[in-house]
């Protein structure tokens, strides 16, 4: 209908919003999402459509528990409220997605916030962008066909099923350490001196491990093949200067069963970008 | 003698009241064309004289967006503007709405004297002034307006809060950027089934105990439950979908007083983003290739690191 190359193939309601032929959308079938200009095409360019925006919120009050001044220690009851509490907050995101029969959620953000008015409650919050095969393939569900939940972009979306895997589940492994104090002795006796403070590292080492294995646990269940994107955080949320949370966090993700919608694998191309 | 020796001499302007004049009636001619919804006169000629190439044309796009759109059959018109300086009379939450939605009118108004089809490359910008606190800001947009070859001029150009170039790979995969979506809630919670630690102290360790504070997270939710359904509805009187990356949220406490014996809690979410038309189902694939990047990080982000690793 045009000489414009840059038309052709646009859908008809395109052109005429272009025109300023038709000023309002349709008023069905709207979506809603937080996704990027890139990943809205990387999602569709993976053969999914986005659905809507899925958020769950839990606002948590945490327990106290105090650490042994000189012990190493995990807190378990902070542990358990972060645990619970992120799971109360996805488990409501994933509910929402389901509501809207998505496929799975990509994109999501697991935040915590700390209020100003009282340090003992937490603000925690799991946003993403529900998504569905535009298909309807039924392989592509999480466990228990459950939507699927993945913290990876529309891009490393793409990219994933491009590599023969479809995410799972985001799975984590959560550890709230108490560091131990160093007694006034051992401190005199480290004046002067390079050393390693063995004891600082153990409680690193043991909370680390602590958080990746229970994450790993998670994955298992799920009955995952591996999880990809781990990201490790450590933070302390209002708390004590020694009581610090080792956070691991990642997609659990699986080969797709059915060989028919496995997308041709792409190698990469190497090349050097000249623009920047 | 020129404007300093005036001031350095303490002469005075022989042109001042002249110019206060001017500057008086370009005062008037702004109230009146903001009261009826209209640009001044003066601005119209501006962007006429744009349009008709008596003036240069005016991009706001990078050199890379300039040439997606020479190859995309895209021109640069003009820079369109609009803002609108905004009073919170009785929300914070809802003037955002109202302020951004008014600084769009006005900036396509500029569009549509220009003759465009749309306004890409559009920024959204806020000026507090810090003496003003929080009850008042600007909201600012500026953008592109552009035509597209063998397209009429539009009476109702789209407003595109996205780059040239991801304007022209958007068209190229049938989907066209159409205007700017807000949904803006918040609410109270009177009596929330919080009470602060001291108060809970001792009675019965209650406070040592991990909890969810049930009501907060149903009120927090339904809170924001309303504001995707007002960024729904405001996206679907633009288009088919909302790409919404601008998200902001606030849980706020107030303590006791006598008019709430209990204290109350406050919410508020506003999200906002680019609207889009495009056709479910319909994809124009744009066959991406994988590809390796054998470019090393410049010496430079390096360095930027070392607060991070030392």
């Amino acid at each position: 209908m045009s000489q414009n190359p840059a038309l052709e193939g646009l859908p008809k309601h395109a052109i005429e919003r272009l025109k300023g032929l038709r000023e309002s959308g349709q008023s069905e079938g709207i979506f809603t999402s937080d996704l990027s200009v890139n990943e809205f095409l990387m999602v569709r360019e993976a053969g999914f459509e986005p659905i809507g925006l899925c958020v769950g919120s839990c606002i948590y009050h945490m327990g106290i528990q105090y650490g042994q001044w000189s012990q190493n220690q995990e807190l378990n009851v902070l542990s358990q409220a972060m645990y619970h509490a992120r799971e109360l907050a996805m488990t409501r995101m994933t509910e929402e997605a389901q509501a809207v029969a998505a496929d799975g959620v990509v994109g999501v953000r697991l935040e915590v916030k700390r209020l100003e008015w009282d340090r003992e409650i937490l603000e925690f919050m799991a946003i993403g962008t529900a998504i569905a095969h535009s298909s309807g393939h039924p392989g592509f569900k999480g466990p228990q066909g459950r939507p699927f939940t993945s913290d990876l972009s529309g891009q490393d979306f793409w990219m994933l099923l491009k590599a023969g895997h479809r995410p799972l589940e985001m799975v984590m492994g959560s550890c709230v350490y108490h560091v131990a104090h160093q007694g006034f002795l051992k401190s005199l006796g480290n004046i002067g001196r390079n050393t390693e403070i063995t004891q600082f590292t153990q409680a690193m080492y043991d909370a680390r491990e602590l958080a990746m294995e229970r994450m790993q646990n998670e994955a298992h269940e799920a009955g995952a093949e591996g999880i990809v994107g781990v990201n490790l955080h450590e933070g302390s949320h209002n708390w004590q200067p020694h009581v610090i949370e080792f956070f691991a966090v990642g997609t659990a993700v699986k080969p797709i069963e059915d060989q028919s919608v496995i997308p041709p694998p792409a190698a990469p191309q190497i090349v050097i970008p000249v623009n920047d | 003698m020129g404007l300093l020796g005036r001031i350095m001499h303490g002469t005075p302007d022989p042109d001042a009241a002249k110019h206060l004049a001017e500057q008086q009636a370009r005062d008037a001619a702004w109230q009146t064309a903001l009261e009826r919804g209209r640009l001044p006169d003066f601005v119209i000629k501006r962007l006429a004289d744009t349009k008709e190439r008596r003036l240069p044309w005016v991009s706001t796009t990078s050199v890379g967006g300039l040439l997606a759109m020479r190859t995309h059959g895209i021109r640069p018109v003009g820079m369109v503007s609009g803002n609108c300086w905004f009073n919170f009379g009785f929300s914070w939450t809802k003037g955002h709405a109202a302020g951004w939605h008014t600084a769009i009118e006005r900036m396509t108004e500029e569009a549509v004297v220009l003759g465009a089809n749309a306004i890409i490359d559009v920024r959204m910008k806020v000026f507090r002034l810090a003496e003003l606190g929080r009850e008042q800001m600007d909201f600012a947009l500026y953008g592109t307006a552009v035509t597209i070859d063998s397209l009429p001029p539009s009476k109702a150009p789209l407003v595109a809060t996205v780059s040239a170039l991801e304007f022209v790979r958007l068209l190229e995969c049938g989907i066209v950027p159409v205007g700017l979506a807000i949904g803006a809630h918040y609410d109270w919670l009177y009596q929330p089934s919080y009470q602060r630690q001291s108060t809970m102290m001792g009675l019965n360790g209650y406070a040592y105990m991990n909890r969810e504070l049930v009501t907060v997270s149903q009120f927090v939710n339904r809170v924001r439950q309303a504001a995707y359904g007002l960024l729904a509805s405001d996206g679907a009187r633009l288009g088919t979908g909302v790409l919404a990356r601008t998200q902001f949220s606030e849980l706020l406490y107030f303590e006791p007083d006598e008019n709430y014996p209990s204290g109350r809690c406050m919410y508020r979410h506003i999200a906002m983003g680019t609207a889009v038309q495009h056709e479910p189902g319909m994809h124009r694939p744009v066959n991406v290739k994988a590809v390796f990047s054998v470019q090393d990080k410049p010496m430079r982000r390096s360095l930027e690191l070392t607060e991070e690793i030392i």
